[in-house]
């Protein structure tokens, strides 16, 4: 790949945390602490000089335990975590995120949320408008916009919620975190096509999962993160298979 | 810019819809509520009050809407970040945004308020001066006021939950130091030094001068208006952003 194609690229990103070792989660915890004698605040490192690049066209799956610093990775890449150490060169503004938690509310009808979601991810009213109807097919949920979305079941707000963000045409960077590992089989079939073609399209994508079969069938790339480390990056069955050992081992 | 009017109209209009999810009336209640408050306090105080206090009912509403300008951004504001955790990652906007939008919510609020507050000026009889106009400077003062707390208290709940209940019990307090249902003229000692440092109270008394007795607040209130509007404001903010990180680390 030639370096103009490289869409997303983390230079020796470090995060690291001040931890006291007794959290307070109150302010009572803080005063009573603050009393007994001062623990020193301990030094955590989420990610650890961890760098890769995304390029065009390329499915990079991120594939770790829970705690392995996945998430912070994601918020940094998003631009609102601000690392302590190293960089990360992406156009934010084409980032586009796709978490299991929408975000949608529930007291509101699919529509309204549509519109919530989509003004809060950056779409104008006009691009709404226009792709609305293109957003509801996709999820397949005519008939369903204008009831409760506390109505609806768990497998129809992940449908609305990819379809949300996907409808845009532009090439950009999807971020799926967790997402293909639910719905029923056919909307996995049918977002896995989804993103096939966007990828022809001319996006990118970043995978994360803590299982490997997600990231075996959909990436072309895989790096596998542990305690904020990168263990291994390269072939996604290679590097699925040394986690999976090592889960194994562990068990 | 546009785009700025879309996503808060949509939050905003989001927050109305939970506010009112399962009422029959409605925003109607925005325009009952003050007036039965005002309703219940007139028939208990109005008599006790009769010669220190000319239309006790305007005297108290006058406070009153102010007061709930001021509390219902700053109450709602304080889960504003936590309630909106799996999109803080999502917004494409400074997420300043979604206690923004809670003020805002408030402040819609407010002008329904002031719909029932122009009917009892009416009633009563009171024929506003041109003074009539300094509310606005004093309601966007206010609203800067509001949202510099709001903005501080929306951080530290992220860290420590108890701030929701102790910010309840506080603003008890200082409801009974900002004179809404009794003469601050009345007040005595260090209740009346209390009382008229009080900036809510000043921007109250400031507001029954302008409206309802036709003279325009005190050379010195005002400064003291714009000092406390504006200077909360700006520390309030420079709060939030110095905290950015931190919030993304904890969310």
């Amino acid at each position: 790949m030639e370096e103009k194609d490289i869409v997303l690229k983390a230079e020796n990103v470090t995060m690291e945390f001040k931890r006291a070792q007794t959290e307070p989660g109150s302010l009572k915890e803080l005063i009573l602490n603050g009393r007994k004698q001062k623990k020193r605040p301990e030094t955590f490192k989420a990610l650890d000089n961890v760098s890769f690049s995304l390029c065009r066209g390329e499915v990079l799956g991120i594939i770790g335990t829970n705690g392995s610093g996945k998430s912070t990775l994601l918020k940094i890449i998003a631009g609102k975590l601000v690392p302590t150490k190293g960089k990360v060169i992406a156009d934010t503004s084409k980032i586009q995120m796709l978490t299991l938690g929408t975000g949608f509310d529930t007291e509101l009808t699919g529509r309204e949320n549509v519109y919530l979601n989509g003004a809060v991810i950056g779409y104008t009213k006009k691009f709404i408008d226009e792709k609305y109807h293109e957003i509801v097919s996709f999820a397949e949920l005519q008939g369903f916009m204008d009831e409760k979305v506390k109505n609806y079941s768990s497998g129809m707000v992940s449908r609305l919620g990819f379809a949300i963000a996907t409808v845009r045409d532009t090439p950009e960077i999807l971020i799926l975190d967790e997402v293909l590992s639910v719905g029923d089989m056919f909307f996995r079939k049918k977002s896995e096509k989804k993103i096939k073609e966007m990828i022809s399209g001319g996006s990118s994508v970043l995978l994360v999962s803590h299982s490997s079969g997600a990231v075996k069938s959909n990436c072309t790339k895989a790096m596998w993160l542990e305690k904020g480390v990168l263990k291994l990056m390269g072939d996604p069955y290679d590097v699925c298979g040394a986690y999976e050992s090592m889960k194994g081992g562990q068990a | 810019m546009g785009q700025y009017f879309f996503v808060i109209r949509q939050l905003t209009s989001r927050e109305i819809k939970r506010k009112y999810a399962r009422s029959y009336l409605g925003i109607v209640w925005s325009v009952l509520n003050p007036l039965l408050s005002m309703a219940v306090l007139s028939l208990i105080f109005s008599g006790i009050f009769k010669r220190a206090i000319e239309n006790y009912p305007v005297y108290y509403l006058t406070g009153y809407i102010l007061w709930q300008l001021f509390t219902s951004s700053t109450v709602t504001s304080v889960t504003a970040l936590s309630d909106n955790k799996p999109l803080l990652l999502k917004v494409k906007f400074p997420m300043e945004i979604f206690v923004f939008t809670r003020c805002y919510t408030s402040l819609i609020n407010f002008f329904y308020s002031f719909a029932a507050y122009a009917v009892i000026l009416a009633v009563f009889k009171i024929t506003p001066k041109i003074t009539v106009l300094f509310s606005v400077f004093i309601v966007f003062f206010l609203f800067l006021f509001s949202l510099g707390i709001s903005l501080v208290l929306s951080v530290l709940y992220v860290f420590f939950g108890d701030i929701k209940h102790l910010y309840t019990v506080f603003l008890t307090l200082w409801m009974y130091c900002s004179a809404i249902f009794y003469p601050a003229q009345q007040t005595e000692g260090i209740m009346r030094q209390v009382v008229y440092f009080n900036p809510v109270f000043i921007f109250i008394n400031s507001m029954r001068r302008s409206v309802m007795w036709g003279i325009l607040p005190s050379f010195g209130d005002t400064v003291k208006m714009i000092l406390w509007g504006g200077g909360v404001f700006f520390s309030g903010t420079a709060f939030f952003l110095a905290c950015k990180n931190k919030i993304m680390e904890k969310i």
